[in-house]
């Protein structure tokens, strides 16, 4: 291996005639001049002079190279390995051309590779292309994972990559970025796996339903660590909701717009009847009577009502009504607070007003894993309020303890979520993307930090795109996504170009803290998602399950004549409580002797089902 | 633009002069019937013989007993005119058994260190190549030698006429010629580009009424199928008394015909040389076996490794002073 062609003081070209070269692999320059010289190989090439097989113009055909194979020459040892090396750090003078290249020893590496120790650190995967140095690692950076390749799960071979936490003091957000199938949930399932492991305060956004941690992955042999007490996961409206008293009309404007999207003059009669600390029944109410009111039509009849009134209390009630007439009637027109009403009325059908977010906090402050799950409109809007509440808490906390005042304690914590484009859209307002932007902004001082995943970094809001210190950026196939890849991230023209071509579960990652873009494979992960089932089993499998309850209902009942159907359903239906009609219930016999499980044979008495054999 | 237009109207019409001059020529000999032709030289010149690829088993045999070797070598000249230029010359020995290193030699030429007193007027273009064409047999034929101390191959393939290392490099090509009978090593001269007119001096000898001199090149051109070969009767084979027996054939779809030359007292193996010509040669090509093209870009000399040489490793002050002609600093 040595240094050919032309060399500049940041990149040169190597050539080696035995040894083939991999993208993202580090080697030393023994510059005689300089001292060693570290660089990564950017580009690999291989070249054949002869293939092409195209000689003096001739086109080589394969039975002459057979020819030639077989009097012992074979043309692809002819071949030489060229690879682009880019210097990590800017060399005094040009790389001297001939000099020796060498593979660098763990030891000579390490402070580039791992920047955190593995307690400290998240253990996201393996850096790519480094197996040849990780021969002399040290043990404790061995056998830390697995990682899945074309052969299944394989033991660790790589330099573990580990993401220093304590650096997101300094580099605090996220951004997950790659298509559908790239990888991107099972790195974000690590990610938060790793989070668990560290007892990390963490809110997690789930509109899939998928970050559930308690069934352990079916290839995990060993398992030493069991997450079902380190997260819990809620769904919004049945185990967390709001606090209707805890809102302001903003609030409440945000949570019925996702019920429905609210008109200008809905959006008045909010801000003109909402009162701070209203409850939802009494606000409920005030809507309700104003309704009754204008129904009524005129302030005549209103009035009517009150003076021809039954008893005391309905004369009371019609009284409070006129006077909630006579204050909105003109700025509140009745299909609005109509509208209004039966928004809210879904809302709490939802559940949403009947719990808070107490659950929520507790978990967070014992370092659990909340996973809040709910429709992407309805976690859109609570998550404005939720994530406006914890992170005004921790705010209070944080300027108390600087003015020197008391506030409850409250954790730093790490909000996560996957299809951040819809939280934090681009161009348009969304409830929620004003909290992501605060904190994107500012939530490094008060230890609040972003997790944002997307297929679409092009779709995500731009102040928070540039405020993703450390990004991981899975196969991306979009044009206009790896535009924006190369706009908002330090990946090079050559990492750009092979973004399309990534396999599932690589992963570039650009981080702040590393200073340069790191190759690397996500681990496999310990856990796994519940969706993972094909759908096409699981129709197979339901099948199945349904023939087998089938049989085990009619076995003992076997043989069966058809004439004698009317006993046997009668017969069920008394043991099991399951009712079938003759019609349906030969039905299912006859599919079971098309399925190979009954027999059917013609007697005197008619059919007769048998067992099978 | 007017002027360029009047040369190229001059030019023109010299050039489909000299394509009426071509044709009045051989108008005659080129409408000669194939069938005639092909009767002519079996009767004259020699049998005309369908070939076979030989079979892998039969290359696996010549692998184990030592593969083939390919010799080529090349020059490149840098430098301005007569006495003022070097002329590199490289001679390759390559074996097909990779695990063979390939056998390269090298040698310069300048007129300035010449043997003879320099004289500007005596000196003419024929001596010069004279010198040239010596220097280079000699380095073929050296390599070849080299090859056979170190490798021992079954045969010797060279580019180009055994005879031209009779006629440049006596000496040399004795030695290499007693060892190769000596060892049984096979050598043989591929000739891409045939510079002989035996079937046309047999036919303007018989048919007294033909005085147009004709080259075997043209005269065959089309002559043969692919993959038959004609045994020149050594009787009518000019190079006999140098010690060649040769055959013409056409190993590839490209109607041109290429010859070979094997050394007399090898004659027997004359068919089967023939047939490993053939099997590698590539169907859609010139013509040339595979061997001997890769052995050919091996050996090349680009005229960027002349000049990046000369820039190297010879001192500027004299690369300049000697060396560098008007016409090179023109652009």
């Amino acid at each position: 291996m040595k240094v050919v062609g032309i060399t500049t003081q940041q990149e040169v070209f190597i050539g080696s005639k035995t040894r083939n070269f991999r993208i993202n692999e580090f080697l030393i320059i023994e510059d005689p001049y300089q001292n060693d010289l570290m660089g990564e190989v950017v580009e690999a090439k291989t070249f054949n002079r002869y293939i092409p097989l195209n000689i003096a113009g001739d086109f080589v055909d394969s039975s002459v190279l057979e020819s030639l194979k077989t009097l012992g020459y074979n043309i692809d040892e002819e071949t030489i390995y060229i690879a682009k090396v880019r210097l990590l750090n800017e060399a005094l003078y040009p790389v001297q051309t001939g000099s020796d290249i060498r593979l660098p020893e763990f030891h000579e590496v390490k402070d580039l590779m791992i920047k955190a120790k593995k307690e400290e650190g998240l253990i996201l995967g393996v850096i790519r292309n480094t197996d040849d140095m990780a021969v002399g690692m040290d043990e404790e950076y061995k056998n830390l994972l697995y990682t899945f390749e074309e052969r299944g799960l394989c033991p660790q071979r790589e330099i573990p990559y580990i993401l220093d936490l304590k650096s997101m003091h300094h580099y605090p957000h996220i951004g997950v970025f790659g298509g559908s199938g790239s990888g991107k949930s099972f790195g974000l399932r690590v990610l938060l796996e790793e989070l668990m492991k560290q007892n990390i305060p963490t809110i997690v956004l789930d509109p899939h339903f998928e970050m559930d941690f308690s069934q352990i992955a079916p290839y995990i042999e060993e398992n030493s660590i069991d997450f079902e007490e380190k997260f819990k996961c809620l769904q919004v409206g049945f185990h967390v909701g709001v606090k209707f008293q805890d809102l302001g009309s903003q609030d409440l404007k945000n949570l019925l717009d996702a019920a429905s999207n609210l008109t200008d003059a809905m959006n008045n009669v909010v801000d003109v009847l909402f009162k701070r600390k209203d409850s939802f029944h009494s606000f409920y109410d005030k809507l309700q009577m104003l309704t009754d009111a204008q129904e009524e039509g005129s302030l005549d009849r209103i009035d009517n009502r009150i003076n021809y009134a039954d008893t005391e209390e309905e004369r009371k009630a019609w009284a409070r009504r006129k006077e909630l007439y006579l204050a909105y009637d003109k700025t509140c027109p009745y299909n609005s607070v109509k509208g209004i009403m039966w928004r809210l009325k879904r809302l709490e059908n939802e559940g949403i007003f009947s719990k808070d977010i107490r659950e929520i906090e507790e978990g967070l402050q014992r370092g659990k894993l909340m996973v809040i799950q709910g429709n992407t409109r309805l976690l859109q809007v609570f998550s404005t309020y939720l994530l406006n509440n914890l992170y005004h808490k921790r705010r209070e906390y944080k300027d108390a303890l600087y003015k020197k005042t008391t506030a409850e304690y409250f954790p730093p914590f790490i909000v996560v979520t996957d299809e951040a484009h819809n939280f934090a859209p681009k161009g348009y307002d969304s409830p929620s993307k004003s909290i992501l932007k605060e904190i994107s902004q500012e939530g490094r001082k008060y230890g609040a930090f972003l997790i944002l995943a997307t297929q679409r970094p092009t779709l995500l809001d731009e102040t928070i795109t540039a405020q993703l210190n450390t990004k991981f950026i899975f196969r991306t196939v979009r044009a206009s996504d790896i535009q924006t890849i190369k706009e908002e991230t330090d990946l090079t023209m050559e990492e750009t170009r092979r973004l399309p071509y990534l396999r599932t579960g690589d992963v570039f990652i650009s981080s702040a803290s590393m200073g340069r873009t790191i190759f690397a494979r996500i681990r496999a992960a310990i856990s796994s998602s519940p969706h993972t089932e094909n759908p096409f089993d699981e129709l197979k499998n339901k099948d199945k399950e349904d023939i087998e309850k089938f049989m085990n209902i009619i076995t003992n009942k076997l043989p069966i004549n058809d004439t004698d159907l009317i006993h046997v359903i009668t017969e069920i239906e008394k043991e099991t409580g399951i009712t079938f009609t003759m019609e349906s219930f030969e039905d299912r016999l006859k599919e079971m002797v098309i399925k190979g499980f009954l027999c059917r044979q013609e007697t005197i008495f008619g059919y007769k089902y048998t067992i099978f054999k | 633009m007017i002027f360029i237009y009047t040369i190229h109207n001059d030019l023109k019409e010299k050039i489909s002069g000299l394509n009426s001059l071509l044709q009045d020529r051989y108008g005659r000999i080129f409408s000669l019937d194939r069938k005639f032709l092909r009767k002519f030289i079996e009767d004259h010149v020699g049998p005309i013989m369908p070939m076979e690829k030989l079979a892998n088993k039969h290359l696996a045999l010549y692998e184990a007993k030592g593969g083939i070797v390919g010799v080529d070598g090349s020059t490149n000249k840098i430098g301005g005119a007569y006495p003022h230029f070097v002329e590199a010359f490289q001679g390759l020995a390559k074996s097909t058994l990779i695990k063979e290193e390939p056998i390269f030699k090298a040698n310069i030429y300048t007129p300035l260190f010449s043997d003879t007193e320099i004289n500007i007027l005596e000196e003419d273009e024929e001596k010069q190549t004279q010198t040239r064409n010596k220097l280079l047999a000699n380095i073929e034929v050296e390599v070849a030698i080299e090859s056979i101390k170190k490798s021992k191959p079954y045969a010797i393939l060279m580019d180009g006429s055994l005879i031209r290392y009779y006629i440049y490099s006596y000496d040399l090509w004795m030695k290499l010629r007693q060892e190769c009978e000596a060892e049984g090593i096979l050598l043989v001269g591929v000739i891409k580009d045939i510079k002989t007119s035996i079937v046309g001096d047999k036919l303007t000898k018989t048919y007294s009424d033909l005085k147009t001199k004709v080259y075997d090149r043209e005269l065959l051109f089309g002559i043969l199928d692919y993959g038959e070969m004609i045994v020149i009767d050594d009787e009518v084979n000019k190079k006999k008394e140098s010690g060649y027996s040769s055959v013409f054939m056409r190993s590839s779809m490209a109607p041109t015909v290429i010859g070979m030359d094997i050394i007399d007292s090898q004659k027997e193996y004359l068919e089967e040389m023939s047939r490993l010509v053939f099997t590698l040669t590539p169907e859609n090509s010139r013509g040339v076996p595979l061997w001997l093209d890769l052995v050919d870009k091996e050996v090349q000399i680009s005229d960027a490794i002349m000049k990046g040489l000369m820039e190297r490793y010879m001192d500027r002050g004299i690369y300049e002073r000697f060396f560098i002609s008007e016409r090179a600093k023109r652009h």
